[in-house]
């Protein structure tokens, strides 16, 4: 077996074939579940830094793929966000907004309300949403070419009622 | 302070508060929490405090959002202001989304946000049509082989479409805010500049009237003057003049067109009016005018004769060298007399060998004169046969109650008498008979 594994969008398998009753759909809770035990037996592991880093990481190889296997990267910018916004809705991820974007610096304020990480989450007073910060930064990395950093500002789990985002390109 | 103590002092806060609303300083916690009785008290106290606390900045979060102020801030542990923070980030969000439809962007919609989201989803709905709607008119000017131009009510370009910059040359860019009357229409067709009062081009902008031109020119940028023809109508928005169309196109073509209709006109007309052979008057033509030439001498009672001759032995000149020197014969006989007869005399071939003069003004013994002296002309000439050419000539005056056909037939029995008198000679009619 190898030591290592590199992800292909075609190992997400061929739902309909897979599962002809219960479709494309499962519970948050589920999705949950698998997010915070990874979280817990990680930290334990490898310590909350690099956990949470590592969560990063991940999201960001998801939203880039995500980008490259269900978005449109070629199209302009306000249609790319439309197009984002419904993808979202469509596979229950939340509800984008944004609030700012200024397409000369790249600097983008957006949030995400329902969010499936975190939205309905007990106060724990930090933000819990590492993997979607991973997930905007790889969409938006895909998509100009640019890396990016998204930092969460705001969220559920500190006591706001959606997250918020700040994406930057990171300055080499 | 005991519990009781506590509960009135925070009764009667919350019943002042009830009935007098927050005020400026909001809710104050009436206890001080560290003097309470015992620990269940003080540990209320302090919850309680804390309430009171984070509902006065929720009310100052509200106040602040009512007031459009979309940046303010409020701590994160504040329990009830949660689904504010929510609007607020709603609010933030559609502010962004407005300024995106302003700016064109009518992949705008909004979600979730029950009743708006259905306002506002409509409103971008009907921009989408109005976009379509003005993407579909401009493909109409696009492909319109009439150029168009939108001016406002001073008459600056606001619009032009392809047709028209490819026909006067200008581009757009170049046109776009500058006056048409100081670039395109300044001038008339001979080149002169119009009087500073304009054009009624000019007033018809001004004064947003229907206005069509089948005959204006534009200039070009290269400086040419282009004949258009061309069609204002006003814009008129809300029942107030907003500007004016101009539709117009080439017309040069169809100057060009009309020009030689013009040339061929008078050609075929001259054609029908005159002798093929000899470039005089035809008979037919020579009764027209012997009819206006009538009445008219009737409308000024003045005088007027006729004078009919013939080529003596014509038929000997044809036989003996041809029809070609015969028809050379008519046409010398043509330009001698034309030579010699006045410019108000009337000149026309009335057929064959046959002449006829219209002298206007002249009394019976002048029209003698004169073809008296057309007799000699002709007999001084040399013709291009190798014999002498004679003519003669009868004479008639107009009468009281002469029509066109007894006057003629008066000159023809004249001219058969000069001819049964040895011809080469002038005979009049019988003044007496
Ligand atoms: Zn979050």
């Amino acid at each position: 077996m190898k030591n290592t594994y590199d992800f292909s969008w075609k190992d997400l398998g061929d739902l309909a074939e897979g599962r002809p009753n219960l479709g494309s759909e499962t519970s948050v809770t589920v999705y949950r579940l698998m997010q915070f035990t990874f979280k817990d037996i990680f930290s334990k592991e490898l310590g909350r830094e690099k956990t949470c880093e590592l969560f990063v990481k991940a999201g960001l190889l998801a939203g880039r793929e995500f980008c490259r296997n269900v978005l449109n990267p070629a199209l302009p910018f306000d249609e790319f966000v439309a197009d984002l916004k419904t993808k979202l809705i469509d596979f229950k991820v939340g509800v984008l907004r944004v609030e700012q974007a200024d397409l000369e610096n790249l600097h983008f304020v957006l949030t995400v309300s329902e969010d499936l990480d975190c939205s309905g989450l007990p106060i724990f007073g930090e933000t819990v949403c590492d993997y979607d910060e991973g997930f905007i930064a790889g969409i938006f990395k895909e998509y100009t070419g640019k890396d990016f950093t998204a930092k969460e500002v705001d969220c559920w789990a500190t006591g706001d009622r959606t997250c918020r985002f700040e994406v930057k390109p990171i300055k080499v | 302070m005991d519990s009781t103590q506590a509960l009135k002092a925070i009764g009667s806060c919350l019943a002042l508060a009830m009935e007098r609303g927050l005020g400026k300083n909001g809710l104050v916690f009436p206890v001080e929490c560290k003097d309470a009785a015992d620990d269940t008290c003080r540990n209320f106290c302090k919850n309680l405090e804390q309430i009171f606390a984070q509902m006065n900045e929720t009310y100052r979060f509200a106040e602040a959002l009512a007031n459009g102020e979309l940046k303010t801030e409020v701590s994160r542990s504040n329990i009830f202001a949660m689904p504010l923070k929510a609007l607020q980030a709603s609010l933030r969000h559609l502010t962004w989304q407005t300024n995106q439809v302003a700016d064109g962007d009518l992949s705008q919609q909004v979600d979730f946000l029950g009743e708006f989201s259905l306002s506002f989803n409509h409103m971008i709905a009907s921009l989408r049509d109005k976009e379509s709607l003005e993407q579909r008119l401009k493909t109409i000017t696009d492909v319109l082989g009439e150029g168009v131009y939108l001016v406002d009510t001073e008459g600056r370009l606001i619009f032009a479409n392809p047709e028209a910059e490819r026909l006067l040359g200008y581009s757009f860019q170049e046109m776009a805010g500058k006056m048409v009357f100081n670039t395109i229409h300044k001038q008339f067709a001979d080149g002169t500049f119009f009087p500073p009062e304009g054009t009624q081009l000019v007033s018809a902008i001004h004064n947003g009237q229907v206005y069509n031109n089948d005959d204006c020119v534009f200039a070009c940028k290269s400086g040419r003057l282009m004949p258009v023809s061309l069609a204002c109508r006003p814009v008129i928005t809300g029942g107030k003049l907003e500007g004016t169309v101009i539709a117009f196109h080439d017309i040069t073509e169809q100057k060009k067109y009309q020009e030689s209709l013009q040339t061929i006109n008078a050609l075929l007309e001259k054609q029908a009016s005159t002798d093929a052979l000899t470039g005089i008057y035809n008979r037919l033509e020579f009764s027209k005018l012997l009819t206006l030439e009538i009445s008219r001498a009737r409308r000024y009672q003045s005088s007027m004769t006729i004078i009919m001759f013939d080529i003596d032995k014509f038929k000997e000149i044809n036989d003996a060298y041809g029809h070609q020197t015969g028809d050379s014969v008519l046409i010398d006989m043509a330009r001698v007399v034309n030579a010699n007869v006045r410019t108000t005399d009337i000149f026309a071939r009335w057929g064959g060998e046959e002449f006829m003069v219209i002298a206007p003004g002249c009394a019976l013994d002048q029209g003698i004169q004169l073809a008296e002296m057309l007799r000699l002309r002709v007999a001084q000439t040399t013709f291009s046969v190798p014999r002498e050419v004679t003519a003669s000539f009868g004479v008639a005056a107009l009468r009281r109650d002469d029509t066109e056909i007894s006057l003629t037939n008066r000159v023809d029995h004249a001219l058969y008498q000069a001819k049964a008198n040895g011809r080469n000679r002038v005979e009049a009619e019988d003044a007496d008979a």
